[in-house]
């Protein structure tokens, strides 16, 4: 009996112990930092940090909602060069926008909305927390002027599409700031305006191979230039595409192969999103720009198919037209051969990549670049402006070096424009756009521009002081308690 | 010494037997006590005699010896049973069956760090015996719960190996954890999956607030308490069952043949102004990928256990096997497991004994998407071609939704997941001071879980291949432990009946997984898929961890006086690492409840009408700390997004894309429950009813945030919303015994649950849901304010545009078009004008639950159900082209004006036809044969014979027959809040069909 008090006493000792033992280290015992992750407070601290920040701004530009099929509905859909594509029963959705019946509650309104401002967002917080770095100072100011580029280009996506939209220039510091009204068009140009202006006097004219895409003087300049020419600045225009077109830029040689992957980045190139296979990464291997055009069930979906009109728009023997549009059936300079099976006539052969890329698992075609901007832009843009300037020789010098390029040494076609008349020459150069950036995602918002949208997309229900801009995103709206106004017609 | 005391007064009584031997002409008579239900022996019986001094005890194996006068009558005494009197009538042999009648009253059940007599809970708690488990023939321990206690509802997956769903009165959560805690001997665990369920002694279900509350920050969506089998005293006790079964699918969908679906698929292109497709749409049956892929699959499961023991020490252990094919082909599952306990009386004071259970199981994973394919895949399109090369989808031009080959998905997918556990806990347990019990248990919970998928380098069609091969590692471990310390004071005097329990704990869990994954890996075999091999170029890891710990403490108070009024109070103090930092770390979990046992009262004495009625009510606070990790610190994204290329060469990127809320705690419910229990018929006839509401407060939920701000989520998420489930339940049981030797008892049991959210602080904001990928890319689910939660949401169907004309007011369609209602009323359909199309949350569930036995027969035969539920369609809905149809959507479409005016045409995935509509939402009620089991022991003397103590054969059949009106395979379809219910990829529903063996040597 002895034996079995002392036995517990000491089982009591020794479990009255461990409870007080819990108990003292309680504090440090609850005390587990959150596993795998970074807290914010620890970021925005060094050099790195700073460059970490202005690479994500760049990585965003190839998301889904900035390349793929909400930038396609948005920016191409509603043009008269590109139909939805894929099996008629296939993502119908694409038709509220080719037909003009789309309302605010659409999902890709949403999206595409998102995508910009998550573009943004990513500018200002290098706006904001990268001057507060102690680090070298010739870097800062290159960060931030080429976070004032992308913050430019993504307002330029935003204006074009929406027309007024909340302008953010900071990182929303608690929720007093997270609601704010929409700015004029107007004022959201001017930031635009502001945003380039700045980022040109910094950014350097070129980069070594490491940093080759990020955003250089020509691509603030000339980006600048069309958004001049969207408000009709034409002397801003004029001025601007003068001054890129001493920066070095040319017109890459052959017009098909300025298009392939291994030509990215080339002289003719002011800026483009930059993508890849990463074979190590799927995840960053993430842009399914070229995947939601390639061939259907070859490369891809099949999505925003050149139209009949496109391919009945090219002058006579012009090879732009073969090299913008892949046909079923055709075989491609790089050997393959579009099977006749497959639901469309035609594919988007700019955004092309040759079948023995695709690797199992990955998006088809995610090396492939998307371009934003080109010499080929410049040029047209300087002609316009140059003729709506009273300036028809410059014009028809700038119009047919682009002209010239796509004739190669075929000297049977495309011959130079020679007139001098301001009205036929204006639509030799908006002609001209039409074909030399088919595909681009630029042909919808340009005629809209241009003043043209109801005689070019009116029979496909366009509508005049309505859809010269698509409906602000109805969540949006909504979420703002009102403070938000939709815009006229929806 | 206190053992000598005790035999000298066991001598004084036999002294004072011998005494009275010696005063009357005795005779002695001899027999055995036993249970009336079950025939077990009943040990420590007390026997006396009518009107006089004296008496015994039966023995551990309900043998008794008495001398009594020839014309004494003797009482036969029990706790839990009804007294019985015997006249002895010269008789020397008196076999006794006593009747348990107050068997529910006395009868004890687990329940949290204790026992308790189940007369003396004030909540709610529902017990499964062993048997009742092990009958269902289930593979899963959880599964076997189905239909078995009210308010419990189980969805099960078919899924071999995988866990079923388990919901007790309504989903409280929507971003917390929705499974309950489960306490298997005294180790917390998440899921039980590991358990064999022939180890189960006993499960007991904390349903209630007030029961629950003693667990604290884990019990807010109950508590499963499990108790294993332990080795009883005696010689070894050798125990096999086994069973071999098929499975078969039931219930399958027909689909649509190849001429069928040509001619739909035609019709749609025509409705879409294209050429037809088919230009002969005479193309016979064709394939039918359901019977290229199912099988009939075999089951077989064996189980060997071992237990007995001495006056010192028992032990237990046992062994099972599980081989169980899927339904679909190269499917396939095995477990092991392995269990051992081991209890010790050290000294007369001290008992120390372990359980260790070890599992690891293996299986080859369906394919993944398979059934989703099954249903998708053209029949037009052949297994293989006459050159025996894969049949192609894209030869037909078939577009996507529809291009895969599920044979080729069949034959190159290649993926395993194995998992390993060690688990289990030490215990002491000291009784001193006469009522204090001292028990401390450490835990620890070992697990691994490996997936390994391989893809070779194959080309089945241009959609179906693989370039590059490709090796996938994901591992996942878990290493927790918990240790647990509690003190019972335990008295009972005159009419007083106490227990005090105060108790700490300590745990700490961490997972760790790591993916790692390269390409080109060549295969010769098995034993060559190492990361290693491949290029290492495209090697790629990442890895992710969490570590959560929890430091408790509480106390409990039960009390009764007079058998007839019942106390129950308990508190908890929880804090949990993952809210350090805020001022919330800790948290109290309170409770109360209160009992009044009716019958116990004098008045009560001389009626006849009950024999049991009680009447309970309690009140509870529980909590959820499953809630995200560390939300509320915002975190710096690096996500392989935000990698940045330039010349063609990747860069690091990070940033910041998120707002957070201000801080973020656990989700705690409150909850009340008044019950109501009575027995009728000497307790022939049990019914018992409860009314619970319970409230979650603080409900994570979202705040949906401007796009404008730029954040990567549209939203984020907070504390700020109540949700109330609140219903009743009834479960009534008849047990019964006939003069014949008939035996038999049915029970059934209801449960109903209303599920609603209340109070969301942001507003009335809803959070869209339901699986956009699944449905088309719409979101089909919202949860909003004064709702259900996650409440299927879309447009109200009112017909079918007859034609063109008639759709020409309404942009965007054309006839043979869903005719959507225009519920906002301004001319144009879109998504300000959906409604809420039905509620996944099932309004009730219930089973009836039968046993029979006669002679050597016994059958068991369980029914059970789910009624007022609405499933989500999403196999039909979710179309991208030209996917194959139902022959029930074949039979009835709308193809010309008056055809249809609720099936539209085979136009089904273009314009809204394939948005969440009410064409889509079918009711999901189901009355299911669950189980049916008929057994036949072989009589004593032939078992004997063979050397065994008892042999039982059976034929077990389970979910042979089910009944329901939808129209996809199962209506049983589950799914987390928010995206339940929406059926698309459900494994298909089975039957299983066995024969068993249960052998006792």
């Amino acid at each position: 009996m002895k034996k079995n008090i002392n036995l517990q006493s000491c089982i009591i000792a020794t479990a009255l112990g461990s409870m007080l033992f819990t108990a003292s280290c309680k504090k440090d015992f609850l005390n587990v930092p959150p596993q795998a992750q970074q807290p914010s407070v620890t970021f925005w601290k060094t050099q790195d940090d700073a460059l970490k920040g202005v690479n994500a701004m760049y990585a965003n530009l190839r998301s889904w909602d900035n390349v793929a099929f909400n930038a396609i509905a948005i920016e191409s859909t509603g043009s008269d060069e590109a139909d939805k594509g894929s099996t008629p029963t296939d993502a119908t959705f694409f038709n509220l926008f080719d037909q003009f019946t789309v309302t605010s509650t659409q999902g890709s309104l949403q999206g595409f909305w998102t995508g910009q401002y998550q573009n943004i967002n990513l500018c200002n917080q290098v706006l904001d927390n990268v001057p507060n770095i102690t680090m070298d100072a010739a870097l800062k100011s290159r960060f931030l002027a080429e976070a004032k580029f992308i913050r430019a280009y993504s307002y330029f996506r935003l204006v074009r599409a929406y027309g007024n939209v909340p302008l953010r220039l900071n990182v929303p510091k608690d929720n007093t700031e997270y609601n704010i009204r929409q700015s004029d068009k107007a004022n959201v140009y001017a930031q635009i305006e502001k945003d380039l202006t700045e980022a040109a006097t910094v950014l350097p004219q070129s980069y070594g191979a490491a940093d080759l895409g990020r955003a250089t003087r020509g691509a603030a300049l000339g980006l600048k230039a069309k958004a001049a020419m969207y408000q009709k600045k034409w002397a801003d225009v004029l001025a601007l595409t003068n001054q890129v077109m001493v920066l070095g830029y040319d017109l890459f040689s052959d017009y098909e192969k300025l298009f392939r992957t291994q030509n990215e980045n080339n002289v003719e190139s002011l800026f483009e999103v930059q993508a890849e296979l990463l074979q190590s990464n799927g995840d960053a291997s993430n842009s399914q720009y070229s995947q939601v055009q390639g061939v259907a069930g070859v490369m891809g979906w099949g999505f925003n198919t050149p139209s009949a009109e496109l391919a009945s728009a090219y002058e006579s023997g012009d090879p732009r037209r073969d090299a913008t549009i892949l046909f079923r059936g055709e075989t491609t300079p790089q050997g393959d051969l579009v099977p006749t099976t497959v639901p469309n006539e035609r594919y988007n052969q700019k955004s092309y990549v040759p079948f023995n890329t695709r690797v199992s698992g990955f998006n088809e075609g995610a090396q492939q670049n998307f371009r934003v901007l080109r010499f080929a832009d410049i040029l047209l843009m300087n002609a316009e402006a140059a003729n709506e300037l009273g300036n028809p020789t410059q014009a028809l010098t700038s119009l047919n070096r682009v002209r010239r390029r796509a004739r190669g040494n075929n000297a049977n076609i495309l011959p130079d424009v020679t007139t001098t008349d301001q009205t036929a020459l204006r639509n030799a150069i908006w002609k001209e756009r039409q074909v030399e950036l088919a595909m681009e995602n630029d042909r919808y918002f340009d005629v809209i521009r241009q003043g043209r949208a109801l005689q070019v997309f009116g029979p496909k229900g366009w509508k005049a002081n309505k859809n010269e801009v698509w409906p602000i995103p109805q969540t949006e709206i909504d979420l703002s308690g009102g403070l938000l106004k939709q815009n006229p017609g929806y | 010494m206190k053992r000598i005391f005790t035999r000298i007064s066991v001598l004084a009584v036999f002294l004072l037997l011998a005494i009275n031997v010696a005063f009357a002409q005795n005779i002695t008579v001899k027999g055995v006590v036993t249970d009336g239900g079950d025939k077990t022996p009943l040990p420590g019986v007390t026997i006396l005699i009518k009107g006089a001094q004296g008496g015994t005890q039966t023995d551990s194996n309900g043998n008794y010896s008495i001398s009594v006068p020839s014309t004494a009558t003797l009482v036969f005494n029990f706790v839990g049973y009804t007294a019985q009197e015997q006249a002895v009538a010269n008789r020397t042999t008196i076999n006794v069956g006593l009747a348990s009648s107050t068997q529910q009253l006395e009868q004890v059940v687990v329940v949290g760090y204790g026992t308790q007599r189940k007369i003396d809970v004030t909540g709610s708690v529902a017990t499964v015996k062993g048997e009742d488990i092990s009958k269902q023939i289930s593979t899963n321990p959880v599964g076997a719960l189905q239909g078995k206690v009210a308010g419990v509802s189980i969805t099960n997956t078919g899924t071999p190996g995988g866990s079923p769903t388990i919901t007790i009165r309504g989903s409280g959560t929507i971003y917390g954890k929705t499974v309950p805690l489960y306490v298997v001997d005294g180790v917390w665990y998440d899921d039980i999956n590991f358990l064999n369920p022939a180890d189960i002694a006993n499960i007991s279900i904390l349903k209630d607030a007030s029961a629950q509350s003693i667990y604290g920050i884990r019990a807010a969506n109950g508590v499963v308490l499990v108790t294993t089998n332990k080795g009883k005293k005696g010689d070894a006790v050798i125990n096999y069952n086994g069973t071999v079964g098929f499975q078969k699918v039931t219930n399958q969908v027909e689909m649509a043949n190849a001429s069928e679906y040509a001619t739909a698929v035609n019709e749609a292109y025509a409705l879409q102004g294209a050429q037809p497709l088919f230009a002969n749409t005479n193309l016979g049956e064709g394939t039918n990928w359901y019977d290229v892929a199912l099988r009939e699959a075999l089951i077989t499961n064996h189980q060997l256990s071992i237990s007995g023991g001495s006056e010192k020490s028992t032990y237990n252990l046992s062994l099972g096997y599980l081989d169980q094919d899927g339904i679909v082909k190269n499917n396939n599952y095995k477990r092991y497991t392995a269990r051992l306990s081991n209890d010790f009386q050290v000294f007369e004071p001290l008992k120390i004994g372990y359980n260790v259970t070890a599992t690891s199981s293996k299986s080859k994973d369906p394919a993944s998407g398979i059934f989703r394919a099954l249903y998708a895949a053209s029949p037009v399109v052949p297994v293989f071609n006459a050159d025996g090369s894969y049949g192609d989808p894209n030869a037909f031009n078939l577009g996507n939704g529809s291009n895969m080959n599920p044979q080729a998905t069949l034959d190159f997918f290649n993926q395993n997941t194995t998992k390993y556990k060690i688990t289990g806990n030490v215990f002491a347990e000291l009784k001193f001071l006469k009522n204090f019990t001292f028990r401390t248990s450490l835990g620890g919970d070992f697990g691994q879980e490996e997936v390994r998928g391989y893809i070779p380098v194959y080309k089945a069609s241009n959609t179906q291949q693989n370039t590059n091969s490709k090796l996938d590692i994901d591992r996942i471990e878990n290493r927790n432990w918990i240790i647990e310390n509690t003190l019972t004071y335990d008295r009972k005097w005159t009419d007083h009946n106490l227990t005090v329990l105060v108790g700490q704990t300590a745990q700490r869990n961490k997972m760790y997984e790591i993916n790692a994954d390269a390409l080109n890996v060549p295969y010769t075999s098995e034993g060559d898929l190492y990361l290693a091999l491949g290029d290492a170029a495209t090697r790629n890891v990442t890895d992710k961890g969490e570590i959560s710990t929890f430091a408790s403490y509480f106390a409990r108070v039960n009390y009764s006086y007079k058998n007839r009024y019942l106390l129950n109070a308990s508190i908890r103090r929880d804090g949990a690492s993952q809210f350090f930092g805020s001022d919330n770390l800790w948290g109290n979990f309170p409770s109360i409840g209160a009992g009044w046992v009716i019958t116990n009262e004098d008045f009560m004495k001389d009626q006849k009408i009950f024999s049991n009625l009680k009447l309970r009510g309690s009140w509870g606070k529980v909590g959820n700390a499953g809630v995200p990790f560390n939300p509320s610190t915002q975190t710096v994204d690096q996500s392989a997004g935000l990698i940045a290329f330039f010349g063609g060469l990747p860069y690091t990127g990070a940033s910041i894309r998120s707002i957070v809320p201000p801080f973020l705690l656990w989700e705690r419910s409150a909850g009340t429950d008044v019950g109501l229990e009575m027995g009728f018929l000497n307790n022939k006839l049990t019914i018992e009813a409860d009314y619970y509401n319970r409230k979650t407060e603080q409900a994570i939920f979202d705040i949906p945030v401007l796009g404008s701000i730029g954040t990567q989520n549209s939203s984020l998420i907070a504390n700020q919303a109540d949700i109330q489930n609140r219903g009743f339940e009834f479960s009534a049981t008849w047990a019964d015994k006939t003069e014949g030797g008939f035996t038999y008892s049915i029970s059934g049991n209801v449960g109903m649950n209303n599920n609603k959210v209340l109070n969301v602080t942001s507003g009335s904001n809803p959070i869209y849901r339901g699986g956009a990928g699944l449905t088309s890319g719409y979101l089909s689910t919202r949860t909003v304010n004064n709702r259900p939660i996650g409440e299927f949401f879309g447009y109200q169907v009112e017909g079918v545009f007859q034609s063109d004309a008639e759709a020409a007011a309404w942009p965007g369609f054309k006839r043979g078009d869903f005719k959507y209602a225009d519920i906002n009323g301004d001319g144009i359909i879109d998504l300000k004008d959906r409604v809420v199309l039905g509620n996944p949350n099932p309004k009730f569930t219930y089973g009836v639950n039968t046993n029979f036995a006669y002679k050597n027969f016994d059958l068991t035969l369980d029914i059970q159900g789910v009624a007022d539920v609405d499933v989500f369609n999403a196999n039909l809905s979710n179309r991208f082209g030209n996917e194959n149809y139902t022959k029930d959507f074949i039979t009835n479409r709308w193809n010309g004006p008056g055809t249809s005016n609720s099936y539209s045409s085979a136009s089904l995935a273009s314009g809204l036809n394939n948005a969440p509509n009410s064409f889509y939402v079918e009711k999901g009620d189901y009355i299911r044969l669950r189980n049916i089991q008929l057994g036949y022991t072989l009589p004593q003397a032939i078992s004997n014979k063979m050397k065994m103590q008892r042999l039982r054969v059976f034929l077990n059949a389970q979910n042979a027959v089910n009944i329901f009106g939808y129209k996809g395979f199962s209506p049983e379809v589950g799914g987390a809040p928010t995206n339940a219910g929406i059926d698309t990829n459900v494994y298909p529903l089975f039957a299983t069909y066995n024969f068993g063996l249960n052998v006792t040597f």
